[in-house]
């Protein structure tokens, strides 16, 4: 039973990977949308929202989900120097492998993108461009000009990203998509799919409807925190469990645990 | 573990403040209104005692003062106990009463609209009188005067305008004057029989059209005129329902009552009446009950 509190736990260890994504009512129509303007001859998609709200795990998706029959290229993690990224770009569309001593030049690339175009179209997924310097977005801005280039990035909703957003790509973002917090039905499904894949059908059971609109009141419906809420949750668990066995019911679920995980988050002003 | 205890510290607080702060505020505002209820209770309970010496006075006359209902007055009986507090309180009133005794004179006026020609007749005679005594000499001319004024002032319904008066003080010679006296008492009295015959039923048709109060005494009067008390004492009751603060509705129902030989209800009745306007003319009559002078 041990191993169950800890399993369970693990089950919200906060991670962008395939297996990790769950579809849920909004992400799957962002998800349609996404991959429906990845068909049009779009220059740049803009997937921008809140952090936690999914985006870099819509990403994921979509890259495991395309890249068997499309050219498609995912950076998780943005690269910050300009001379890496090029560096990347251009092995990914060549395939070949640069040494380390040498760089790749924008002209010749954006020269050798130019050859590409009505031939190929390489679709390059970017996580967290925020990150990105001004200069690097322009040229971000100049190979998707050439056509064969398409970027779909991911921004975060601040005033300083939507400056960004209106200002260097304005002309060229065709799609925009907002992504937003879950609601308290879809938290609930959200937690409920990743408990059930696991086999923890029986302990999700237990929790009540109370229960997860406690968890909404204080996550808001943000993914991330969810996921951090119910790793601490039964964190608390797996501790009693080990240690003070008869503190916890195995046929009701905790409230004061729920309170406790809050307080230790600080949710809860104690 | 020694954190997991600090948390389950911090939880025990969260949840004394959760639980216990509204039960705190809760109570707070219950005793608020509890003792907000108490202080409020006790000023009415002062409110109260301070009322109750009027109340008692109603319970014992058994007569409810708010309602000044006369109805409810005639269903009570009268108990001995009644008069007890009624003959300390005439006692008191005793020496007042000889202060008032002028001012009782214009208090006595007629509430109805029936004049007393006797009365005007004597006032006239009076100031003629006084006329006279002017002329003549002036131990009499003082004497009269102060008399004259004295009557004058005593009866304020006298009908003669100014420029009467002024005209019987120049034509009326003091031995006429003399004379007149004794013919104006050799006057009838003037009763409330009127020249017409069917004068009850024109005033009973008036007042089917005019349903007024004073017609309505009018009808009590003419009734306990003619003996016939029993119509009087409903016609009086009448006249009180449409206003019960026609002074002489209330006589006029004692009246009749006394009349019926029901003393103790009539006096309870004028004793109520008393109590609530001090009226010297239902002492008066409270008396007259009593000495059996009516």
């Amino acid at each position: 039973m041990n191993k169950s509190y800890e399993e369970l736990k693990n089950v919200f260890v906060d991670m962008v990977d395939q297996s990790a994504y769950v579809e849920l009512e909004s992400t799957a129509y962002n998800y349609s949308v996404l991959e429906s303007s990845l068909d049009k001859p779009l220059k740049m998609v803009l997937l921008y929202g809140k952090p936690g709200t999914g985006k870099s795990m819509l990403l994921n998706k979509l890259y495991h989900d395309m890249k068997a029959y499309r050219e498609i290229h995912y950076f998780n993690s943005p690269i910050l120097s300009e001379k890496e990224f090029l560096k990347s770009i251009y092995e990914a569309m060549s395939g070949q492998e640069i040494p380390t001593q040498m760089r790749v030049n924008f002209d010749a690339l954006l020269k050798y993108c130019l050859k590409l175009k009505d031939k190929r179209e390489v679709v390059f997924l970017l996580d967290e461009c925020q990150l990105y310097s001004e200069a690097l977005m322009e040229k971000i801005r100049l190979l998707s000009d050439t056509r064969v280039v398409k970027f779909v990035i991911t921004l975060h909703k601040t005033d300083n990203e939507d400056v960004i957003a209106k200002e260097h790509f304005k002309t060229r973002i065709w799609e925009v998509i907002e992504m937003s917090n879950a609601n308290e039905y879809d938290m609930e499904i959200y937690i409920q799919k990743k408990m059930i894949a696991e086999g923890f059908i029986d302990f999700f059971n237990l929790m009540k409807k109370k229960h997860f609109r406690y968890i909404h009141s204080h996550t808001k419906g943000n993914f991330r925190e969810t996921n951090k809420y119910l790793y601490t949750l039964f964190d608390i668990y797996e501790y009693y469990e080990k240690n003070e066995p008869a503190k916890i019911s195995k046929k009701k679920f905790s409230t004061k645990i729920l309170e406790m995980a809050a307080i230790r988050l600080g949710y809860i002003n104690a | 573990m020694r954190k997991l205890r600090e948390l389950e510290n911090k939880w025990l607080n969260y949840k004394v403040k959760r639980v216990l702060l509204p039960l705190v505020k809760v109570s707070a505002v219950y005793l608020l209104g509890v003792s907000g209820y108490y202080a409020y209770d006790k000023q009415d309970t002062l409110f109260a005692s301070a009322a109750t010496p009027t109340m008692h006075n109603t319970k014992v006359l058994g007569v409810s003062m708010e309602n000044n209902s006369t109805a409810k007055v005639m269903q009570r009986e009268a108990s001995a106990e009644v008069i007890e507090p009624v003959k300390a309180m005439l006692k008191k009133e005793e020496v007042r009463k000889e202060e008032l005794k002028s001012l009782e004179k214009v208090t006595l006026t007629p509430v109805i609209p029936v004049i007393d020609m006797q009365k005007e007749e004597r006032i006239k005679v009076v100031k003629k009188r006084a006329s006279s005594h002017k002329k003549s000499s002036s131990k009499k001319r003082v004497a009269s005067s102060k008399r004259a004024s004295h009557l004058v002032k005593a009866k304020p319904n006298s009908y003669l305008t100014p420029k009467e008066l002024g005209k019987m003080k120049q034509a009326t010679p003091s031995k006429v004057n003399r004379n007149t006296p004794k013919e104006v008492h050799k006057t009838k009295k003037m009763h409330f029989t009127s020249t017409s015959v069917n004068y009850v039923e024109k005033i009973k048709s008036k007042f089917a059209n005019s349903n007024n109060a004073r017609d309505a005494l009018l009808l009590a009067k003419l009734y306990y005129k003619k003996e016939n008390f029993q119509e009087a004492e409903m016609w009086a009751l009448r006249a009180n329902k449409l206003n019960n603060k026609l002074e002489e509705s209330w006589f006029m129902f004692a009246k009749s009552k006394a009349k019926l030989g029901k003393k103790h209800e009539a006096l309870k009745i004028l004793v109520t009446y008393y109590k609530k306007n001090h009226s010297s003319k239902a002492k008066q009559l409270i008396q007259a009950i009593k000495g059996g002078k009516l």
